[in-house]
């Protein structure tokens, strides 16, 4: 009855796809598109952190860049402090998710409704971003680094090979690498989707009252799902740091959570193809509507998120992939061959 | 029977004072309830009698304002759900909780995999599900379903974890004759290896089912009797029917 993750076609071609970009990418498509497309790269990580815990596990955080801000500021610290960015890229996982366990533990065990779940998320997104503000004087310094205020942290170091602080990753390595990055968490999240817990988690979503009827802990789940909802999205900041080689309070202000909210809201919720491509279309939009000046590219952006709730309710690929199926049997009745219509999964 | 003598043998439930209160109303008023190992109560009231709010108290749902639930002689009062069905609970409530948005297949295996391997878990979905007389639906998503089968999906997932008491508000709710038929013999067939209460308003269902029923009103115990007994009480035919009784009297 169960299918295999294994034997999901769209699974496959999907990591196809992103190997081939990371290998065949910096070799066909010249340096200035690759830097944007990386860019592309560390935000899909990003929109996939809030894909997972709203898509899959009925967590809807008004506040992922908590998490976002916090993985690049821990990333931009130690980075500095060691000389050094393997560590630190394993602590910009580690404390966003050590963070998101204590915030879960409050709020799943305190029983907050979806609502005030929201607000609580987008109030500490506000608290820390607030506080990084707040953090100009020298006394605002951790391991030697100072926080510096709105003006943030500057000279954070690219990307280096462990074990040799001064052979640091060119633009193409440092794409390569970020695909990867991007390749493994898809790889990861569709692995931890198709297990038991991924399928509790979606049960969760689906009617909590019966998943705690059949005996599942759905606090102590959520937390989890939670927590490693916030360590992919520090991933990302930490991310996000080294490509910019500087961070800023606006990491995490309320823009960074909102695009990731439109981001997913696009693509749709419930996959995780669906976010980054949302990441992709709205992010080379707001890029082209840069070069416009009577445009706001987040008035506009606003605009296409009000067309996109009311036009496709369900977000991008569910909808096309709807379509799809539904013209796929009507074809297959005009040929004559018989078969039911294939459900239409919630994983992509 | 004296306080000393209902408190005798073992029971695999136990209430003492049950209250639960919502504000000024009362929706369990002191019930003191008792069910032997592999028993099979039906329990009867009119609407708002405060039988779901009282399968609610048992199962964590609503932590009760005064008295006590024993659950294999363990005080459960004001565990979590999850928990307390962790002690052997299966609950098939009044409007039927499922998981609508996958299919009947994951909604019973996920009943199943909480006490079990992964190959047993798909073993025993499969073989409940075809038990239930639902195997034609099992690829189906279960917010497509009709409220009889998701009824019957509801007592599979029930069935599929194996609890030893089983709670069920009323099952027969929306069925076929074919599929109230099918009902009575899974639940008579799971009353013999599990205690088993039923809410029920489907007289003909009782029938097939009861023997031993418990009848509420307003809250509280009002008649507890073999069924003959309960369906020839002037008294009870008042509560459910109220002056019509009277004047086709």
């Amino acid at each position: 009855m169960e299918r295999s993750l294994t034997r999901d076609p769209g699974f496959w071609i999907m990591v196809v796809i992103g190997l081939v970009l990371l290998i065949m990418g910096p070799i066909l498509i010249d340096m200035f598109t690759i830097m944007q497309i990386t860019q592309y790269v560390v935000l899909s990580v990003f929109a996939l952190s809030l894909a997972y815990i709203w898509g899959f596990g009925g967590i809807l955080s008004f506040g992922q860049a908590a998490f976002f801000g916090l993985g690049a500021y821990a990333f931009a610290v130690s980075s500095i402090s060691l000389g050094d960015t393997t560590l630190p890229l394993v602590l910009s996982f580690v404390i966003p998710a050590a963070f998101g366990v204590a915030l879960g533990y409050f709020m799943f065990y305190g029983k907050l409704s979806d609502v005030y779940l929201g607000v609580v998320t987008m109030v500490v997104t506000l608290i820390f971003w607030k506080l990084a503000n707040h953090t100009a004087g020298p006394e605002y310094s951790i391991a030697g680094v100072r926080l510096g205020g709105f003006n943030g942290i500057p000279s954070i170091p690219t990307i280096n090979i462990p074990g040799q602080p001064d052979a640091w990753l060119d633009p193409a390595q440092l794409f390569r690498f970020f695909m990867g990055v991007l390749i493994v968490v898809y790889i990861a999240l569709r692995i931890l989707i198709a297990s038991d817990f991924g399928r509790i988690s979606i049960g969760i979503r689906e009617n909590e009252t019966r998943a705690a009827l059949l005996g599942y802990d759905i606090r102590r789940h959520k937390v989890i799902v939670f927590a490693i909802g916030s360590g992919i999205a520090g991933l990302s900041g930490a991310m996000w740091a080294t490509y910019q080689s500087f961070i800023d309070p606006n990491a995490f202000s309320m823009e960074m959570s909102a695009k990731a909210l439109i981001w997913v809201m696009a693509g749709g919720v419930g996959t995780l193809l669906g976010p980054i491509l949302g990441v992709i279309g709205l992010q080379w939009l707001t890029l082209q509507m840069g070069m416009v000046e009577f445009l706001n590219s987040l008035v506009v952006l606003g605009a296409i998120m009000m067309v996109l709730v009311l036009a496709l309710p369900k977000g991008l690929v569910p909808t096309f992939k709807s379509l799809g199926i539904a013209g796929w049997t009507l074809w297959r009745r005009g040929r004559g061959v018989s078969g039911g219509v294939k459900k239409v999964t919630s994983d992509d | 029977m004296t306080d000393a003598e209902k408190d005798k043998g073992y029971r695999i439930l136990r209430t003492r004072g049950l209250t639960m209160r919502f504000g000024g109303v009362t929706a369990v008023d002191n019930v003191d309830f008792d069910l032997r190992d592999g028993e099979l109560r039906c329990l009867l009231g009119p609407n708002g009698a405060g039988k779901s709010t009282f399968f609610k108290c048992l199962t964590g749902q609503l932590v009760p304002s005064e008295g006590q639930v024993m659950l294999k002689e363990q005080p459960i009062t004001g565990r979590n759900t999850h928990e307390i069905v962790n002690m052997g609970v299966g609950i098939k409530t009044q409007v039927p909780n499922v998981f609508d948005g996958i299919t009947v297949y994951e909604n019973v295996r996920l009943s199943a995999r909480r006490k079990n391997t992964a190959g047993i878990a798909r073993d025993v979905a499969e073989a409940t599900i075809e038990k239930c007389g639902i195997k034609h639906l099992i690829k189906r998503e279960v917010g497509q379903l009709a409220h009889g089968q998701r009824q019957l999906v509801e007592l599979a997932m029930v069935l599929a974890s194996a609890p030893d008491l089983i709670l069920l508000d009323e099952p027969a709710a929306g069925m076929t004759g074919d599929e109230r038929d099918r009902l009575a013999q899974l639940v008579l067939e799971a009353a013999r290896s599990a205690a088993v209460i039923v809410v029920e308003h489907d007289m003909q269902f009782i029938r097939q089912i009861a023997k031993f029923v418990t009848v509420f009103n307003r809250g509280a115990i009002f008649r507890e009797a073999m069924i003959d007994d309960i369906m020839r009480d002037r008294a009870v035919q008042e509560i459910y029917l109220g002056k019509q009784a009277d004047a086709a009297a």
